[in-house]
């Protein structure tokens, strides 16, 4: 059989472009060695955070970003696309209620108290905001080792806000029976939020605790797919707005995105094969045919007429380098862009300067069609969408998740136009 | 008695000196073994690698070690050693290599190389010649802060983070030192009726600061970390000794090492790309798949190799080790330098300084190191890899672990922390091997970070600089040799510090 078009990547960039597709009713295939970006990154949707200092309002802000970083993927992506990508994320995840956008963004603390600035929210985070100010207590959970409230809350503290808004911040500790267990996980205690008798213990625990007025701010734990009735449930019973703040993977927000974007998918008649890693392909001239995925029994053919790469950067193995300092693209070799000198420097000796290895990728034309060095696509099929394009530092600049949303977005924009 | 330099000659002095009955205080300008000694592969030598070029130190390498496989096991672990001969070494040399060994008494054995490779699936399979030896790892920071505590328990002081400003001399004597507190920026004067200078490669600058010569050059030598336990027995070139013919395993990783080469400044060590892959290829002709094989980490040490044209005059116990008694050779009392040497070997060069120091006192207290066991070592039982997972086997869920990568507890971390009242992650780190995993502290940071801003009571200022320090000092020994898989997992550190926390912009 062949696909309409075959997603390589599970991450939000390949989620996003196989729903918009499969919505548009063509037949979609995601293949992806693993779950992606999802699981590691929290669920909010960062779209420019900093370029020259904190970043308050991406729509202003990206103009000039884009004109001072030509070969930056947001080069690509017209700003009307972007905003057309987060309204199209978040009415397409009612049930996790994204809140912002583009104009302005919103200060979350991370789990070391840092406000970062970020686009758009989904709703069990959005009363962290801390730009208004306001009086936070940071709630531990004895026997979860990756939530330091004390920490957290004293950083917090020291916050600059815009404006000059007063936060305050406290910490406390919780000590739920956990059913004889002293380790708990992230996804272990999201198990147990989804429990009624569980979430009494949490409340009846707290609620005397708290001074009137606080803005009560838990590890992002609170359940999977009943994260919302378990927010729900914790501010009107503790009579306090509450909100989740992101820590250490697995991120249980990300996961919740992940499986509303998988279960849009089924609806849509799409299919998802986790556990396969492009190994080949077949092409005919400029177009490409088929890709080979590796599973455990054996090789395997996937036919389509068009295709997205989001196999992601580094982190996610869509680009390798070897021990000669050689950078490849996994699934297809594909030409790169920003590569550092054959002899240069591979990177900086500071931790936080900015590393040349980090803008490599691919070039993509304004389909978002990997290029060669003189511009050409490499196939006039394949896009390729979110981490594995040249020219972004993502953690730099907070752009990670609004990225691979846009480009994802745009992606699937241009095999929409191309194939009607 | 004063010695400065807390590394494993320091820490063997000040031990030796206090089971003699000494007062003794160990000064320090860092923490314990942070200069050479934290810094080398932890081979403990056999005497193999010298048998043929330098007897005299083969031979005191077969005493040293079977000494401290008595004193201190619990710091060893016996994997036992290989000498093999690749298609890139001479054939020759092992008979050579088989005399030289017969006649310094290093117990070899020739086996088949069916045998070698058995023991050893992953070697290269076109050696010709394996012979086995009694080659170990030695884990330097065990074994230097466990001579620190045995001292402190005969009365000495140990105090690290002090730097040694000034020696104070009165008549042509040295009479003691200014020292300044590293952490709290006090000075402090301390008297003593000897000064025994253990500072390895920086021996020559405390030599200075009593106006005596001492040339100490410093060679270079680059080691690399690889993880997993690419061989599980120590792996040496059947060959002169040169640059990268040997892979030692230790704790989790193995390590390959090393260079040699002479530099002006022992706190100046670079590492260029073309040394690491280097020595990259030369562990590709041992384990072939070396080269692509995920790194960890590259670090650099410096040898303390003492200047031959000084030789003349000095009490040279051995090639391998000089002992300077400078009131014979500048006319200063008081100061005796010990330099020169290996870690293998630092006992018995601590117990030659302090039978000179006996000697200029006109005491007669025998040396005791050769015989008394190290705490953890009384049973002659050797470290062994499993242990940590097996001490955690019988109660797999009854406390946290806080690094995965290392099986550290938060108890154990919080008892590091009492033990050594440090807020330094990268003393915590040598301490309990936190962070040195294959996440190299992407997910025990945060967490130690939190948990001593917690529990020591440290303001957020100072945990947040703890931590960017840590991220900082990790990334000099990583970022030379990130490539293939652990450049993926540093990128997912990344993410994880730059990304999820933005710990770069952490308020001041």
């Amino acid at each position: 059989m062949t696909y309409d078009v075959v997603v390589i990547g599970a991450g939000l960039a390949g989620l996003t472009a196989a729903l918009r597709l499969a919505e548009e009713g063509l037949r979609v295939l995601v293949v992806a060695k693993g779950v992606g970006g999802t699981h590691l990154a929290p669920a909010t949707i960062d779209v420019l955070g900093y370029a020259d200092g904190r970043v308050e309002s991406p729509a202003r802000a990206l103009p000039e970003f884009v004109a001072a970083h030509p070969e930056h993927p947001y080069r690509r992506v017209p700003v009307g696309l972007i905003r057309a990508s987060l309204e199209w994320f978040a009415e397409r995840l009612g049930g996790l209620g994204y809140r912002g956008g583009l104009e302005e963004n919103v200060l979350l603390p991370t789990a070391v108290g840092v406000a970062k600035p970020t686009a758009l929210v989904p709703r069990t985070m959005a009363a962290g905001d801390l730009r208004a100010g306001g009086r936070f207590v940071f709630v531990g959970l004895r026997g979860f080792k990756d939530f330091y409230p004390g920490y957290l809350a004293e950083n917090v503290a020291r916050s600059e806000v815009p404006g000059g808004a007063s936060v305050s911040a406290r910490a406390l500790e919780l000590g739920p029976p956990l059913g004889g267990e002293v380790d708990v996980s992230s996804a272990g205690l999201a198990r147990r939020f989804e429990q009624a008798e569980f979430r009494d213990l949490v409340v009846r625990e707290l609620e005397q605790r708290l001074a009137p007025g606080e803005i009560v701010g838990f590890p992002a734990v609170l359940g999977f797919r009943h994260a919302q009735e378990v927010w729900q449930e914790l501010e009107t019973r503790l009579r306090h707005p509450v909100f989740e703040v992101p820590t250490l993977p697995p991120s249980v927000g990300g996961i919740r995105v992940f499986e509303s974007l998988t279960a849009a998918l089924r609806r849509n008649g799409a299919r998802v094969v986790v556990g396969s890693s492009v190994s080949g392909s077949e092409h005919r001239g400029k177009t490409l045919e088929g890709v080979v995925t590796q599973t455990a029994a054996r090789p395997r053919m996937y036919r389509a007429r068009s295709f997205v790469l989001a196999s992601g950067g580094f982190a996610s193995g869509g680009l390798q380098m070897d021990s000669y300092g050689r950078v490849r693209e996994t699934a297809f070799d594909l030409p790169l862009a920003g590569l550092p000198a054959p002899d240069g420097q591979r990177f900086e000796p500071g931790y936080f300067d900015e590393q040349p290895i980090a803008g490599v990728g691919l070039a993509v034309d304004d389909a978002l069609r990997p290029v060669d060095a003189a511009g050409a696509p490499a196939f006039e099929n394949l896009h390729a969408a979110g981490a594995t394009l040249a020219g972004a530092t993502p953690w730099r600049e907070a752009s990670g998740n609004g990225i691979s949303l846009a480009t994802g977005y745009a992606a699937a924009s241009a095999i929409l136009e191309r194939t009607s | 008695m004063l010695v400065v330099g807390g590394g494993s000659t320091g820490a063997g002095v000040v031990r030796d000196a206090a089971m003699r009955g000494f007062s003794a205080i160990l000064l320090e300008r860092g923490d314990l073994a942070t200069g050479t000694t934290g810094r080398f592969h932890g081979l403990l030598h056999s005497g193999g690698r010298y048998a043929v070029k330098d007897p005299v130190a083969a031979v005191e390498c077969v005493a040293e070690n079977a000494i401290l496989r008595r004193t201190a096991a619990d710091c060893i672990e016996d994997t036992g050693g290989l000498f093999v001969t690749t298609k890139w070494d001479d054939p020759a040399f092992g008979d050579e290599f088989e005399r030289g060994c017969r006649e310094t008494g290093v117990p070899i054995e020739e086996i088949p190389v069916d045998e070698a490779l058995r023991l050893e699936p992953r070697l290269d399979p076109t050696i010709s010649r394996a012979f086995t030896v009694p080659d170990a790892s030695l884990d330097p920071w065990k074994l230097v802060s466990g001579c620190a505590r045995s001292a402190r328990e005969h009365g000495a002081r140990i105090l690290p983070y002090h730097r040694v400003l000034e020696l104070e001399r009165r008549n042509g004597r040295v009479v003691g030192a200014r020292v300044d507190n590293e952490l709290t920026g006090e000075e402090v004067w301390i008297r003593a009726e000897v000064v025994v200078n253990a500072a390895g490669a920086w021996a020559g600058q405390i030599a200075e600061l009593a106006g005596c010569k001492v040339t100490v050059l410093p060679g270079k030598g680059i080691m690399i970390a690889m993880n997993h336990r690419l061989v599980n027995t120590v792996v040496n070139r059947c060959k002169p000794p040169a640059d990268g013919d040997i892979i030692v395993p230790i704790r989790t990783v193995s390590v390959i090492g090393t260079t040699d080469t002479r530099v002006a400044d022992p706190d100046e060590l670079e590492v260029t790309q073309q040394e690491i892959d280097e020595m990259l290829d030369e562990g590709e002709k041992l384990v072939p798949g070396f080269r692509e094989a995920r790194a960890l980490r590259v670090w650099a040490g410096a040898r303390p190799l003492f200047s031959a044209e000084d030789v003349s005059d000095t009490r040279e116990v051995s090639r391998s080790h000089a002992l300077l008694d400078h009131a014979e050779r500048d006319g200063v009392e008081g100061l005796i330098t010990i330099t020169g040497g290996k870690t293998t070997t630092f006992r018995l060069m601590a117990e030659a300084a302090v039978d000179v120091v006996c000697a200029r006192l006109g005491v007669d207290r025998p040396c005791r190191t050769h015989e008394e066991p190290l705490r953890g070592s009384e049973e002659g039982r050797f470290y062994w890899l499993g242990s940590r997972v097996q001490a955690r086997e019988p109660v797999p869920r009854s406390e946290e672990i806080i690094c995965e990568c290392e099986l550290i507890t938060r108890d154990r971390l919080k008892a590091a922390m009492v033990t050594r009242p440090t807020t330094n992650l990268d003393d915590i780190r040598r301490m309990l091997r936190l962070g040195m995993g294959p996440c190299q502290g992407g997910f025990c940071i945060y967490r130690a970070t939190g948990i001593l801003h917690a529990y020591e009571r440290l303001d957020s200022r100072a945990a947040n600089a703890s931590l960017l320090d840590f991220l900082q000092e990790r990334w000099k020994g990583v970022h030379p040799i990130l490539h293939g898989d652990q450049l993926r997992q540093a990128s997912l550190d990344d993410w994880i510090f730059q990304g999820l926390l933005a710990v770069q912009h952490l308020p001041e």
